[in-house]
């Protein structure tokens, strides 16, 4: 039986398999091992039974704790292991019996011969770097294009079976281009491959397909599963997010055959290259796509921890091919990993802020280069109009120096049940920084003391926040917010006496935009007509006014302040005890959604003295302005002209120009990113990865049986330039394992999540060491590679399987034949689409809603009301990459067929097949109007007679003609349909005019049903 | 002979059977002849047909369930739990060493005690105590098993409705229904085998993951059925397509897949022609099963169920009817329970809408037989804090500690009250039974060792009860 080594392992699981005259221990002792002993026996010290453990040589031949030795090797009677796998008494028998786990006669013989041999143990294939094994030498010369093919043509050889032969033509461009592109070929590029008798027409149609912009559509799918792609947070809320510049940065990085090194450098640590690009900042949204947990009451801190056990468990699938979540609560059970591995690999990436910042479109950022340096060129100018603008600038600076008050600042407590199940955490400074939950409504209530024997004002400062959208000071998608009222009270400060409700006899703010209404996501169905304003209206005691800070969105997300003054000072012996009332009414109706307009990070102080207002100087030129002039960077000496500026009187033109060309400073979108925090965030080792349970203190670093760690910190940045350093033994296996897994239906190692001890063995281990060296000789190119498999002899082969082959291999693990099988969900879409000439093909931009059941978005289906409008132009066609995802409710005719829903990294997707396929397919209303629109262009562009056009309508969806068995069922089918929908008191209905057209409707539903049309053969 | 010849003798697709298609259609023996080869291999994880009914480890109690899931927390305090020192208490702050370490949600753990809203009485033979919310289940306590000593790990919903569904509280893990399903595989052969529904005021926490099939096969996923309209989404067939022209496009699509299988001999061509094949058999079955009219007056009377309405007491009866018809595993998702404040007028509203269909079901499928092998359970992701939440006394937080559940049939023991709180109704003092425990006892009664049903996955075999779980032993008749 010349079964060996595939799939599950030379006898596992059979019973009857003969004993290999030589034994090795990764290919047939191993899984035995790994399946059966290492759970008891082996890396993790507390699941350990008898101190004996069985992976490593050395513990495996020491003596356990009985005494005895489990394995001596070459001597059979004195090894405990042997002893104990064949006893009859169930005390004895390993393993136990309760533990669901036995032995065949198989792998007992296994083991015995192992023994017998001397035991010898190797590492896991996986974790020593890969080499480049020589290609081996085979006996049909002719048969091989590459060398891939050598390595399957030596297996094929010892098997004594021959591989397929070529495909036909048709079908190897509708393989080729739903490979590459993920969409079918259209009938002129068959047509002109058909033709194409040059001999190179195929290695020239895969450098087209690779050059299409679709290409990196295509294959921009499979990396967004394993980055949990999603546009929503998740949990209860799944509240919308923004997120696709990060979608279409993997696409233009695939576009572009970006290294995949540098690929998984930038989406780890992009941040924290020198000078990034914005592209390579919006790259790190790779790990920000963790689901998020704002229902109301839940600590972020803990959800934080969520999300960073989720960044570990998609490092190790998506890019080391190991799964190591095993380790966040012990240590793994069978592959070398410890917890404080884990927890020191979390270090390296638990230094960051969860930032949301703007990001721009390149016309949008063209447009405020322009702004920006329009600013400039007018500041320049008046400085060369008015030759004594430094000394009127200086006399500025001396005067505005003198212009600050004395503050102390309040740390204050807050009362729990006021804030509404949103959650403040008091920061360093005495400023609350809010976050979880976001009330579209509520009064937070806070109390401090302050000790000033005199009152006579409060100041609240509005702060930015890596943490905030936008950076900030609020917690609106603008990082806006707006104080409904501001309310008062003291008590003596001794807690005694009623509380005495403060009067104010006037506020101040550095800025108070003119009334506004609100924007219309903060409409909360009262219809009063709610503003924001002046800081005025903060304390108008108006339910339906607010100070706001919103003053577009080049100056918005700013540190605010603003300074409420008491009618009279409260003086009293010993301070006073406050109760501050932050009323933050102006969000909108429904709190599961993005409405709120709450404070992101605010501070409060006071002051005993009288007459102070809020400083006019932003806080950064104020610190500009404290700095001694010759120490400014130039940065801060354009701040503080800007400032100085709009207090000359005779450059009142120059400013409100200045001011225009801000107004239209381009809105942009938002992108969740992450930002390297400057104060080092401490990792500890979690107690069964709780955060409420810190064990001890853990340093950055690697565990050590992977490549070494590089020199220099292991922030994120080196931690992803150790994740793809040449010497990482899995790295470049696990990506080339993938790819071959999307061009073959299954991996050279069938479980591409796990290279680790438990993975199926591969199939072809050679020629996935091969791949993985070459891939990396060749620059990381993942171009390279689709062309390297694709011009392979064994890609291009016929998928028909003969009986024999089929029983022989049904998994098609040899690959004596070409692959078949079901597309994706997405391109399952996108082939309808094309067929149908539907298709919308803007590349890349915001993601779209296509016809989907209104309920769905709706209680009790969904949580929370969601927002779903219906595209009805262009954007109901894009391709099915783009379509919206939202985590608690995926898109239906997407997830019938296996798509993820992004709750975790996913490399490896389901292929199921069942009736409810067949009911989206047949029944949505997409698929039902591209049949539409197919029906009406075979009559439009298929030709005058029916045998004509439906030759056109087969080669349109399955990329060939019809065969006469086909045409006649076809023709059955229009002609009895025709009939039937021509008869008096029927009618062709709503599908089209004339009876003949939705007889051609019914046949183009038909063939987009067809199996073939929703494969890859 | 072909697949088809049913249509054109008139049948009613309901009637064909799987044996009859495996009989009539060669393409089906060949699946079935894959599957032979590939169980001789060893890959018994990936059988001709998923949903085929499996032997279990032992004869199981049950053979299907329905989980009545009372999302958003339903307090036990005011429904089961009968805390007469609440009421004493009432007021005053918890002792302190009792709210050491605790984390709520909303209040300050300190906040004070709030006694129970409601009155309660025992009822039956069992005696067991019920308060005055649930006057119908009352009746059947003799019939239930109340569980006082339920604890959980998670205090804010969606994780912890995700570990009560899946087993974790981390997102993406197979849910109960899907392992049921992967375990038992499915008797019907036109309706899915696990059913979802939501009826409450919005969708659970949770949302679409609580009845996720996490790394098991797609096919345990749970459906999601509506109870009004279409039952199934896009199982109507489309404007402009009648009963006619679908039957006759199905029959050209079969007819050309089968003409391509002929040519490139893939098995999987088989199963999608049967697929096709089970999707019109569901487009006829499924408006069937749904249809409340066909039931008699007595019986929607017994639920409080009127035909067009989305009701819960409809959603039940529904239930029921899919349960006959073969479906494995009904869940019913009624979020509504989450009373931080209005605590005593939205239960009260809440037993109203739930209570009569919740007893109707117990009282019918008894006396259809079926509740024997059919197995109720009832209850949210955790309970209520016996401190109050909100100025206007009258509402509750979060509260994993201690919380009640109830199950019935299908093997578990009738007319116990099992395990105790204490005497604030805030931790479990006898007979703690955690969401692992609740897991294995339900697994245990549909015929499967909790540690031996398991899924090889990145590595690993994995369980619903991960590395914990006892089988309640004193909750099995």
């Amino acid at each position: 039986m010349a079964w060996l080594s595939l799939a599950a392992g030379a006898v596992a699981g059979d019973p009857g398999a003969r004993v290999p005259e030589r034994v090795t221990f990764n290919r047939d002792i191993r899984p035995i091992l790994a399946g059966k002993c290492l759970k008891c026996h082996g890396p993790d010290a507390r699941e350990r039974k008898g101190r004996l453990r069985l992976d490593l040589a050395e513990f495996a031949t020491a003596p356990a704790a009985s005494g005895n030795r489990a394995v001596v090797p070459g001597r059979l009677a004195e090894s405990e292991l042997y002893e104990r796998v064949t006893a009859s008494d169930d005390a004895d028998k390993m393993p136990p019996p309760k533990s669901g786990k036995s032995l065949t006669p198989g792998e007992i013989e296994l083991l015995k011969a192992w023994v017998e041999q001397g035991a010898s143990y190797e590492p896991h294939w996986s974790f020593a770097p890969p080499v480049r094994p020589r290609v081996p030498t085979v006996k049909d010369h002719a048969w091989p294009r590459n060398p891939i093919d050598a390595f399957i043509l030596q297996r094929l050889e010892a098997e004594g079976i021959a591989p397929a032969p070529e495909a036909d033509r048709a079908t190897l461009i509708r393989r080729l281009s739903l490979d590459l592109v993920g969409l079918p070929p259209t009938i002129a590029q068959v047509d002109a491959f058909l033709a194409d008798r040059r001999p190179d027409a195929y290695e020239r149609l895969v450098e087209s397909l690779l050059d299409s912009p679709r290409h990196g559509e295509r294959w921009a799918r499979p990396w967004l599963d394993a980055a949990r792609y999603a546009d929503s947070d998740g949990y209860e809320k799944d509240k919308q997010r923004q997120v696709s510049f990060y979608r279409d940065w993997v696409i233009r990085a695939l576009n572009h055959d970006l290294p995949y090194d540098q690929f998984i450098i930038e989406q780890i640590a992009g941040d924290l290259l020198a000078n990034p690009s914005q592209d390579q900042v919006v790259a790190t949204g790779f790990l920000r796509n963790s689901m998020i947990n704002e229902e109301g009451g839940a600590d972020p801190e803990q959800f934080r921890m969520e999300a960073m056990f989720d960044r570990m468990d998609c490092v190790g699938k998506g890019v080391l091919g190991l799964t190591i979540q095993c380790a966040q609560c012990h240590d793994h059970k069978y592959d070398p990993i410890k917890q404080d591995d884990y927890y020191r690999m979390l270090a390296c990436l638990n230094n960051s802020h969860e930032a949301n910042i703007a990001v721009y479109t390149p016309e949008e950022l063209r447009r405020r280069g322009e702004i920006t340096s329009e600013i400039a060129r007018i500041e320049t100018e008046l400085t060369h109009r008015s030759p004594d603008w430094a000394e009127r600038m200086a006399d500025w600076e001396r005067r505005m120096k003198g212009e600050t008050a004395e503050w102390t600042v309040i740390r204050p407590e807050y009362e729990e049940e006021s804030a509404g199940g949103e959650k403040y955490h008091l920061m360093d400074d005495g400023s609350l920084l809010a976050g979880g939950y976001a009330p579209t409504k509520h009064t937070l209530v806070l109390r401090a003391r302050t000790t000033l024997r005199s009152l006579a004002a409060i100041r609240l400062e509005l702060l930015t926040d890596p943490d905030l959208p936008r950076g900030g000071p609020g917690r609106s998608i603008k990082g806006t917010g707006a104080v409904t009222e501001l309310r008062v009270e003291a008590q003596p400060p001794d807690g005694r006496g009623q509380p005495i409700a403060m009067k104010f006899a006037g506020a101040t703010a550095d800025v108070n935009p003119p009334e506004t209404p609100l924007d219309p996501i903060h409409d909360d169905r009262s219809h009063r007509k709610r503003v924001t304003g002046p800081v005025a209206m903060a304390i108008d005691g108006k339910d339906e006014t607010a100070w706001g800070i919103d003053v577009g969105p080049g100056q918005r997300n700013q540190p605010r302040k603003a300074v409420f003054t008491l009618d009279k000072p409260l003086a009293w012996k010993g301070g006073a005890l406050l109760t501050i009332h932050l009323v933050q009414n102006h969000g909108g109706w429904n709190s599961d959604d993005n409405q709120n307009l709450n404070l992101g990070r605010f501070r409060f102080s006071v002051t005993g003295q009288v007459g102070v207002v809020a400083d006019p100087l932003p806080a950064p030129a104020r610190s500009a302005l404290a700095t001694p002039r010759d120490r400014r960077t130039p940065a801060q000496a354009r701040l503080l002209f800007s400032s100085f500026r709009t207090t000359v009187p005779e450059w009142r033109d120059a400013n409100q120009r200045i001011e225009k060309l801000w107004h239209d400073y381009p809105e942009g979108t938002t992108q969740l990113v992450l930002a390297e925090r400057e104060r080092l965030r401490p990792t500890s080792v979690l107690s069964r990865g709780d955060f409420l349970k810190p064990t001890k203190p853990v340093e950055r670093g690697v565990p050590d049986f992977l490549n070494p760690a590089p020199s220099g910190a292991m922030d994120r940045l080196g931690f992803a330039r150790w994740l793809v350093d040449r010497r990482s033994p899995t790295t470049a296996r696990s990506i080339v394992n993938r790819v071959w897994q999307g061009y073959f239906g299954t991996g050279i190692v069938s479980t591409s999540e796990d290279l680790g001890v438990q993975c199926e063995p591969p199939s072809h281990p050679e020629l996935l060491d091969w791949l993985a060296v070459e891939f990396m000789d060749g620059g990381w190119s993942l171009k390279r590679l689709h062309r390297l498999i694709t011009t392979s002899a064994v890609y291009r082969q016929s998928s028909h399987a003969s009986d024999g082959l089929l029983e022989r291999d049904p998994y098609n693990r040899l690959l004596a034949r070409g692959a078949r099988f079901r597309l994706d969900a997405e391109l399952i879409r996108d082939v309808a689409l094309a067929a149908s000439g539907l298709l919308d093909d803007r590349l890349g931009g915001p993601s779209a809603y296509p016809a989907a059941p209104a309920f769905l978005f709706q209680p009790p289906t969904s949580y929370g009301p969601k927002v779903w409008n219906e595209a009805t132009g262009r954007d109901r066609y894009r391709r099915a990459l783009y379509t919206f995802r939202y985590r608690s409710v995926p898109y239906p005719a997407l997830q019938a067929f296996d798509a993820p829903n992004g709750d975790f990294a996913c490399v490896r997707r389901q292929r199921s097949n069942s009736p409810l396929q067949a009911l989206v397919t047949l029944n949505e209303p997409i698929f039902l109007e591209c049949a539409q629109a197919l029906g009406e262009r075979v009559i439009r562009e298929g030709g005058s007679c029916d045998q004509d056009r439906l030759a056109f309508a087969f080669r349109v969806c399955l990329s060939r003609p019809p065969a006469a068995e086909e045409v006649r069922t076809i023709m059955e089918l229009l002609n009895r349909e025709t009939r039937r929908l021509s008869v008096s008191g029927h009618g062709p209905g709503p599908l089209a005019d004339s009876p003949r057209t939705a007889a051609w409707i019914v046949v183009a539903r038909v063939l987009l049903n067809l199996d073939e049309a929703i494969t890859r053969e | 002979m072909n697949c088809q010849d049913h249509w054109h003798r008139g049948r009613d697709p309901r009637a064909i059977n799987r044996r009859w298609f495996l009989e009539q259609c060669g393409v089906g023996l060949g699946s079935l002849a894959l599957g032979e080869i590939l169980r001789e291999q060893g890959h018994a994880s990936s059988p001709a047909d998923p949903l085929a009914p499996r032997a279990t480890h032992h004869a199981p109690k049950a053979k299907r369930v329905l989980f009545l899931f009372m999302a958003g927390a339903p307090s036990h305090l005011e429904l089961f739990d009968h805390k007469p020192q609440l009421t004493r208490f009432n007021g005053t702050p918890p002792p302190a060493e009792l709210i050491k370490d605790y984390r709520a949600a909303f209040i300050k753990p300190s906040a004070k005690l709030l006694g129970p809203k409601f009155r309660f009485a025992r009822h039956g033979q069992s005696g067991a105590e019920v308060s005055e919310l649930l006057p119908h289940l009352a009746r059947v306590v003799d019939d239930v098993a109340i569980v006082k000593g339920m604890t959980t790990d998670a205090f804010n919903h969606a994780p912890a409705q995700i570990l009560m569904s899946t087993g974790s509280q981390i997102f993406g893990r197979p849910s109960l229904g899907a392992w049921t399903c992967y375990g038992m595989g499915s008797e019907s052969r036109d309706l899915p085998a696990f059913v979802v529904f939501s009826t409450g005021k919005k969708g659970p926490s949770g949302g679409g993951s609580n009845w996720g099939n996490g790394f098991l096969p797609s096919v345990y996923q749970g459906v999601q059925f509506r109870s009004s309209g279409d039952p199934v989404l896009y199982l109507s067939n489309p404007p402009g397509i009648d009963g006619e022209l679908q039957h006759d496009s199905l029959e050209a699509v079969n007819t050309l897949n089968r003409i391509h299988q002929s040519v490139i001999n893939d098995p999987e061509i088989a199963t999608r022609i049967r697929s096709f094949e089970m999707a019109y058999r569901m487009q006829a079955s499924a408006p069937e099963a749904m249809d409340l009219s066909r039931e008699p007056a007595h019986v929607r009377a017994l639920y409080g169920a009127k035909p067009g309405e989305s009701s819960f007491a409809n959603t039940c009866l529904l239930a029921r009817r899919l349960l006959e018809r073969g479906v494995r595993f009904v869940q019913i998702f009624h979020e509504s329970w989450d009373q931080h404040g209005n605590l005593t007028h939205d239960i009260k509203e809440n037993c109203r809408d739930t209570d009569q269909a919740c007893a109707a079901l117990v009282t019918d499928l008894k006396q259809r037989g079926m509740l024997e092998d059919t197995l109720i359970v009832w209850g949210g992701e955790f309970g209520r804090t016996p401190m109050v939440e909100g100025g206007g006394d009258d509402g509750r937080d979060h509260h994993p500690n201690a919380f009640t559940m109830w199950l019935a049939g299908g093997g578990v023991k009738a007319g116990v009250t099992f395990g105790e709180s204490d005497d604030l109704g805030f931790q479990v003092v006898r007979d703690r039974v955690h969401i692992h425990d609740l897991h294995a006892t339900i697994l245990h009664l549909l015929g499967f060792d909790h540690t031996r049903l398991t899924y090889r996955f990145q590595g690993r075999d994995f369980r619903l009860t991960d590395v914990s779980g006892e089988v309640v032993r004193g909750l099995i008749a």
